[in-house]
């Protein structure tokens, strides 16, 4: 079952807009009114979400909870719907929920701004100036929700299908122009969109008990779900509800395995093949030992897509056409309808073993370019690493370290966390023979001029309490010189010695 | 106590060291648990060892200085720093600074000879003072904001009264700062500006007055608000230590013993808010700078008798001048010791954790954490 979101400013043609087109497609109309209604029943706080998102300042541990309990159940809500057609949901960003689901088009629509102000001036009985600060300050305010609920902008062109002005067009040629793009086979059902639908909604799901049950509703969990495994991860203040968490899971239905495991952060590792043999592998646990992080696989298959894809040219052999069995599995990822058979041994192997490590944070696959794996992660999530495996395989030496860089800095330049690569992993996160030159070299230079300063302490401080002004000057920019260099040197002893005893 | 180059400057000795390194692994705890410059604490513990009130200050400024630099590069990093804020912040700031300063070394000045000698009571009331009307008030707000979250309806965040009333002033010029996503009166900026520095400038604590202003009036997100602070705290602490250095109230071997021990403190005690409840942060948080205030406030009728505003015998000066040292210490040392208990306790259990998984490694097949809810159904 197809469903369209329309984002839009919430002005009547928009709603009128999402009625046209769920009329000629035959489709079931919801909007957010509708939702938020569902959701207050619920039990969802939501009039204090939509304070917080406008005040971030208010946003508390129990508000980030509420946020959690709100997008599981809009996810579960919107995504399990089960009309015979389909579903038109004019909302927010409704379009957020079901990222790089194929079957969910995802639609912008923009307006004439005279035409908003006329509108808003007769609806409110205003004049035109505080109607456009109205509309200013409603579209701060619906920034402010995108930005605060899903981490991202609502003017990120990256997260929509299509765009439409409705000041170029009528709203009945804007529901005919949708209705024709509705109907691509680019954004039709299939076995694979099917399942990704249903993995999202099963974590939803999942996530909806928890925040449902009195016993594990105060709990900062997240959950994720692949292939019918189910991970959620809690926090080590929240250990006490570890033996409950598979007792509230398990009346879910769709529930194959449920890994529980306790983190303080959360390790993203993307990777082109896992390997539970390979040295970044072992890294990247000891870093999340250390950390007590959930490391969450990232399986990145590059593609060259059309038009959308700096990292491949098209120049270069697409990866897809090097590895046919393997991509042939996982973009269709199912041979029979339901079935799924998209099985890859090395990452199964990674997984399993993470899992028994007590650090599997979950995992997911995508096929695509840099603009997939930036839609794919979770921007509430606060990752305190993600690091770059190898990736690019198919490539020469020289393409494949080009090729990761640029993967490695398009993500820095995306996501607000540390983005490292495998060669780097080591000499940036654990201790090392590097480290240890530098915490003695440090320390021994620390020592030595603090030991002066201590045998000649009288002359240091006539030096520094003279009484002419170019004596004053003369210390206040010695003073200036020389703080931050003791501070730098002692600095990367402190750290290196923490580094060392593995407390970060 | 033994001084050099009149009153300015105390003798060294390997004591007085190891004390002044301490206050440093304290205040460094502290300020990595509670997230501030720890000041609050080292400023009026350098005071309780002797050393003149502005030199405390003064070399307390300094240390912020390098340390804000080494920190602010690491927040940098991850992008918790919106460089246009802190830039309008620090041209305010540096008028503050330079107020606080000046009234320091007026009143420094005044009580002597011009470098301290006869006593620097008036400037030490004065810090005295302004460090007691801060801190007691962030210490109740903070107290009164863990007690609420304990109650029935659990963390409801703090007070909005502020941000409310001044949202509802329309004062232009606004100004947008897309990295914290928010729009603010120039003026209320200049206003948190001055405060920031003078508070900075007078008692080496701008932290207090900086991040919660940032997150409470101007709406900025937490990360992004201790990152900006410590650019911030950078540009003041810079501004400030050449002030303060230009001078002469700079004791750079207390500034180099401070970061002995705030800089291995500050790693400890960040590590102790990965592990300690929120409202468990909050309330030792509170407790201890209480304990400050009132440390600093059992000193004041010393510095009292020495302006010559009540009369009391001097003998008197060394009990109050214990009572206050004992009382600092057993705030930072309790503090400290809880802060540690919880480091040390998380620590061991993750080394045991380290060493189950390695024994599991080992062992093959192993027991899984993963439940098979095919059975469990």
């Amino acid at each position: 079952m197809q469903i369209i979101c329309i984002s839009g400013g919430g002005s009547n043609r928009t709603k009128a807009l999402a009625g046209r087109l769920a009329h000629k497609l035959g489709y079931r109309s919801l909007n957010r009114e509708d939702l938020l209604e569902k959701a207050i029943k619920e039990g969802i706080q939501v009039s204090k979400l939509e304070t917080a998102t406008i005040k971030p300042q208010m946003f508390t541990e129990r508000l980030a909870l509420e946020r959690e309990y709100y997008r599981a159940f809009m996810t579960a809500f919107l995504g399990g719907l089960n009309t015979e057609n389909g579903t038109v949901y004019s909302g927010r960003s409704g379009h957020l929920l079901f990222s790089g689901i194929d079957h969910v088009v995802k639609v912008r629509v923009v307006e004439d701004e005279t035409a908003r102000v006329k509108e808003v001036m007769q609806q409110l009985n205003i004049n035109s100036k505080k109607a456009i600060r109205y509309l200013k300050d409603v579209e701060a305010d619906r920034n402010r929700w995108t930005r605060s609920m899903y981490g991202v902008t609502l003017e990120d062109a990256a997260h929509y299908d299509v765009m439409l002005n409705l000041g170029h067009m009528s709203v009945e040629n804007a529901a005919t122009a949708l209705a024709a793009i509705a109907q691509l086979p680019d954004f039709q059902l299939t076995p694979a969109s099917k399942r990704s639908m249903e993995e999202l909604v099963l974590g939803a799901n999942a996530r909806l008990l928890l925040a449902r049950d009195e016993r594990t509703f105060r709990a900062n969990v997240k959950v994720r779900s692949d292939r019918g495994i189910v991970t959620v991860t809690y926090l080590p203040q929240d250990a006490g509800i570890a033996q409950i968490i598979p007792e509230v899971i398990a009346p879910l239905p769709g529930v194959r395995e449920l890994s529980v495991t306790m983190a303080t952060t959360n390790i993203l590792w993307i990777e082109e093949a896992f390997e539970a043999a390979s040295e970044t592998y072992q890294q990247v646990v000891e870093i999340a030992t250390k950390w007590n992080a959930a490391i969450e696989l990232l399986q990145f298959i590059p593609q060259d897509m059309v038009g959308q894809e700096e990292l491949i040219t098209a120049d270069e052999p697409a990866f897809l056409s090097q590895r046919p069995d393997f991509v042939r599995e996982c973009i269709g990822g199912i041979e029979e309808e339901g079935e799924v058979v998209c099985e890859d041994a090395g990452f199964q192997t990674v997984q399993q073993a993470l899992a028994r490590l007590g650090c599997f944070g979950g995992g997911r696959r995508i096929v695509g370019g840099a603009t997939q794996v930036v839609k794919s992660i979770d921007r509430t999530v606060p990752y305190s690493l993600i690091v770059i495996g190898n990736m690019f395989l198919a490539k020469g030496h020289s393409a494949q370290m080009r090729m990761t860089r640029q993967l490695l800095s398009y993500l820095s330049d995306q996501i607000n966390a540390p983005v490292v690569n495998a060669e780097d992993l080591k000499s940036q996160y654990l201790f090392g023979h590097h480290d240890l030159l530098k915490l003695f070299g440090c320390l021994g230079l620390f020592s030595l001029i603090l030991f002066l300063i201590l045998t000649y302490q009288e002359p240091v401080l006539r030096f520094l309490s003279g009484v002419e002004f170019k004596a004053k000057a003369l210390a206040a920019v010695a003073v200036f010189l020389f703080v931050p260099t003791m501070a730098y040197l002692y600095g990367t002893v402190a750290r290196s010695l923490m580094k060392l005893i593995r407390m970060e | 106590m033994h001084t050099l180059l009149g009153n300015m400057f105390v003798s060294l000795n390997l004591s007085t060291a190891l004390q002044v390194s301490l206050l440093g692994f304290i205040g460094g705890i502290l300020s990595g648990f509670i997230g501030s410059g720890g000041a609050f604490f080292m400023t009026p513990g350098m005071m309780n060892l002797g050393i003149p009130g502005v030199v405390a200050v003064g070399s307390n400024i300094t240390h912020k200085f390098g340390k804000a630099m080494v920190g602010s590069r690491q927040h940098g990093k991850l992008g918790n720093v919106d460089k246009r804020l802190g830039i309008c912040l620090i041209l305010a700031s540096y008028i503050g600074i330079q107020i606080a300063v000046w009234i320091n070394s007026m009143l420094f000045k005044g009580s002597g000879d011009g470098h301290g000698a006869g006593g620097s009571a008036a400037a030490d009331l004065y810090i005295s003072m302004v460090f007691i009307s801060i801190l007691l008030f962030v210490a109740v707000s903070m107290l009164r904001d863990a007690l609420k979250s304990r109650g029935p309806n659990g963390d409801q965040g703090p007070s909005m009264k502020i941000a409310n009333f001044l949202a509802r002033l329309y004062l232009p010029p606004y100004i947008s700062f897309p990295v914290s996503d928010i729009r603010i009166s120039l003026w209320i900026l200049i206003a948190v500006g001055l405060a920031t520095g003078y508070l900075a400038g007078t008692i080496g604590v701008g932290g207090f007055i900086g991040v919660p202003s940032m997150i409470y009036v101007f709406g900025v997100p937490t990360a992004v608000a201790a990152g900006t602070e410590l650019y911030l705290a950078m540009f003041m602490g810079a501004f400030g230590a050449l002030n303060y250095a230009f001078q002469g109230f700079v004791d750079i071997r207390l500034t180099l013993l401070l970061y002995t021990g705030s800089l291995l403190g500050i790693f400890v005690g960040v590590y102790g808010t990965k592990v300690v409840k929120e409202v468990l942060i909050r309330v030792v948080t509170g407790a201890i700078i209480l304990l400050c205030v009132l440390s600093r406030a059992i000193a004041v009728p010393m510095y009292l008798r020495k302006i010559g505003w009540v009369s009391m015998n001097p003998h008197w000066d060394a009990y109050f001048n214990a009572a206050s040292k004992f009382l600092l210490f057993a705030a930072g040392t309790s503090g400290t010791l809880i802060i540690l208990f919880y480091v040390i306790r998380a620590y061991r259990q993750r080394r045991l954790i380290e060493h189950s998984l390695r024994s599991v490694q080992k062992m093959e097949p192993a027991a899984t954490v993963h439940l098979d809810m095919s059975r469990a159904n």
